[in-house]
């Protein structure tokens, strides 16, 4: 299902390389090429999601996202950056973005948060209690209970967590730089697989003696919880 | 003009001032002393012989005249003038012209009978009942030989102050500018780029030295700096080469091979590649950032505790697959702390990846987190093969990776980020001996002193 995504990006060639392919995407993408205009367009609020570069002429990224904050329109922000230092990524998500990106970046990073992101909206009115389910898998998130095939599966926190926000991204790829942001909540790139060591042992957990994988690498990707 | 010609002449014109200052004081004084006293004697005398003549009349002020002249001192000029002028009695060998003269002091120039040369003196008119003048009055003669030599002693001591000053000005402006020149000397040879000069320092302990070992200091400061550039851009030159070279390589054997699952490989080798050297520039972006201090609005409360239990928790598997626990034990009390929660959880995340890189083979990685009353110490130690004392200062560099061989890209700045991060909250990043295996310490104050909030 296509949605409105509006894009300001100075540098030509980074806007049509995603305006191209969030539209085979089945996006309908409108461009701004400075923070003026994208800001004047983005004030319609008829936009399911922002992608927002920091660095532009005329009006700065983050001087357009406060204004686009002041003006209440609710829609997802996500920041594109050359600025990769920690203190920029959390002055970025500080400024009322919902996502901070750092160039340069794989398109199936930014996919992936630009679909995280556009599911938040659609899923925002669910309550947190609900009951998730993928396949034969069950999850309780108030008592954070986890049955497969009836069976309940011992999970540690962290566990837990990283599990529930796969379900909560059912069907869609998960990259290892969101999980390290949306389950810990760090915004450094670690140097090791640290990430890839968590998942392997939730799969183990998850997987192991079931004949149908719900947990799935995608290559150059992340991971995707699918049944 | 010469520096050294200028502080001369500005010394001995202070002195001459100053001299003249003191001698003008002199002058003045004397003089007006010397006067006022002989006014008080002229006038004393001028009233007795007008007294005199209000009470005995004309035929006893002439007695006293005479008295006058017989006992008196020879500097004593006495007379009684007619109405005209003329002088009916004293010693006055010329009568000064009356024309126009009013009762009162004047200066005038008088010859007493007896005396070959006329003399300056001090007179005092008064005018009698009958029209007749007295004056009376004393030769300033004794007196104003005395000023005569105290005015030119005090001129020839004008000059020899103003030279003496001069002479001072000139040994100051040498003994000044001889140290200033050794400071300026140092400062040249340091513009034609040779950083090693010092200032030489005399061991007085004076505000030239104190000058000079404040220079030396900030010399020392800038030469390493210098040299820390040097090293940094050296290494990244050089590590950039092999992730570069490799990303080149991948990419040129992508567009010549023919099979497309090859090709696909090859280009996530150039991706890989790629992504290795921007997490180097990022990383060094990080240190930069954090050693010029930036990020401290960003700091907020925070325990130390917990941030090391989810660090270690997260870094728990990783290090069990390397064949290592990793083991926290939860302090009693809270660690409150005052800092950049993000960029302490990465120097701490590079702490343990760096014990399980090179510490796993010791079994045991032990984080502690230990408050005191001003710092608190998050502290990793493993039981590898350490890193010997004399190379413990390189390891802390950018790129001071010590086995050059290792090709892990960017491990040579794990130490040297969480290094810098320690300098951001005004702490430091200790290796020490854990006896065996490395003891990496974070030792932060609990928030920043006062002067660098």
């Amino acid at each position: 299902m296509g949605r409105k995504i509006l894009l300001i990006e100075d540098d030509r060639e980074t806007a049509s390389y995603l305006a191209k392919g969030l539209s085979q995407e089945g996006h309908s993408v409108e461009q701004a090429a400075n923070g003026q205009d994208g800001l004047f367009r983005a004030t319609d609020g008829s936009f399911d999601l922002i992608i927002l570069d920091r660095m532009l002429p005329v009006l700065d990224g983050i001087s357009v996202l406060r204004a686009i904050r002041a003006a209440h329109i609710e829609t997802p922000v996500l920041i594109l950056s050359a600025l990769a230092s920690v203190g920029d990524r959390i002055e970025g998500l500080e400024c009322g973005s919902d996502d901070y990106l750092v160039k340069p970046f794989s398109f199936a990073e930014l996919l992936a948060r630009v679909n995280a992101l556009l599911r938040r909206r659609e899923s925002r009115v669910d309550p947190a209690d609900h009951r998730l389910a993928v396949g034969d898998l069950e999850i309780d998130p108030l008592s954070r209970t986890v049955k497969r095939a009836g069976k309940k599966l011992d999970l540690k926190p962290r566990e837990y967590l990283l599990l529930e926000y796969f379900a909560r991204n059912e069907g869609r790829v998960v990259t290892r730089t969101m999980l390290l942001e949306q389950v810990w909540d760090y915004h450094f790139d670690p140097g090791t697989n640290v990430i890839d060591v968590h998942v392997s042992r939730l799969r183990r957990k998850l997987d192991e003696g079931f004949e149908k994988p719900l947990l799935h690498t995608v290559r150059g990707a992340g991971y995707m919880l699918e049944a | 003009m010469p520096t050294t010609l200028r502080i001369a002449l500005l010394a001995g014109l202070l002195a001459l001032v100053s001299n003249l200052a003191v001698i003008g004081f002199i002058y003045v004084r004397t003089h007006d002393e010397a006067v006022a006293s002989l006014h008080r004697q002229v006038a004393e005398e001028s009233k007795v012989l007008t007294d005199v003549y209000r009470t005995g009349g004309k035929n006893a002020l002439n007695e006293a005249i005479d008295d006058t002249l017989t006992y008196a001192d020879p500097q004593t000029a006495v007379a009684l003038l007619s109405p005209d002028g003329r002088e009916l009695k004293g010693n006055l060998a010329q009568a000064p012209s009356l024309q126009g003269l009013q009762e009162g002091y004047r200066s005038a120039v008088i010859r007493l009978r007896g005396q070959p040369s006329p003399h300056q003196a001090e007179i005092m008119l008064s005018r009698l009942p009958r029209g007749e003048w007295l004056v009376s009055g004393r030769l300033v003669g004794e007196g104003l030989a005395f000023r005569a030599t105290l005015e030119r002693s005090l001129i020839l001591s004008l000059f020899v102050a103003g030279l003496l000053g001069l002479l001072c000005g000139v040994i100051l402006a040498h003994y000044v500018s001889r140290r200033i020149g050794s400071i300026a000397a140092v400062a040249n040879r340091i513009s034609a780029r040779d950083l090693t000069q010092r200032v030489p320092l005399s061991g007085a302990g004076d505000s030239f030295d104190r000058l000079g070992s404040q220079i030396n200091a900030m010399l020392d400061r800038i030469s390493g700096l210098m040299e820390e550039l040097r090293l940094l851009t050296d290494s990244l030159a050089h590590d950039l080469r092999s992730p570069v070279s490799r990303l080149r390589a991948a990419a040129q054997a992508a567009a010549e091979t023919n099979d497309p699952r090859e090709q696909e490989e090859l280009l996530g080798s150039v991706v890989r590649n790629a992504d290795a050297l921007m997490r180097i520039l990022t990383t060094v972006l990080e240190i930069s950032r954090s050693e010029a201090l930036t990020g401290r609005h960003q700091f907020a409360w925070f325990d130390a505790g917990e941030l090391a239990a989810e660090l270690t928790e997260m870094y728990d598997p990783l290090a069990d697959e390397q064949g290592a626990s990793l083991k926290f034990e939860k302090p009693d009390r809270a660690a409150p702390l005052f800092g950049h929660r993000q960029l302490l959880a990465q120097a701490l995340s590079n702490l343990l990846e760096n014990a399980i890189r090179y510490g796993s083979d010791g079994g045991e990685i032990d984080v502690r987190v230990e408050r005191g009353d001003k710092r608190v110490r998050i502290e990793v130690g493993d039981r590898g093969p350490g890193i010997p004392l004399d190379r413990r200062q390189e390891a802390l560099r950018r790129f001071g990776r010590l086995d050059s061989s290792r090709s892990d890209e960017g491990a040579g700045l794990g130490l040297a980020l969480a290094r810098s991060i320690a300098h951001l909250h005004e702490g430091e990043l200790r290796l020490d001996d854990n006896r065996p295996g490395l003891l990496t310490t974070l030792d932060l104050p609990i928030h920043l002193p006062e002067r660098s909030r």
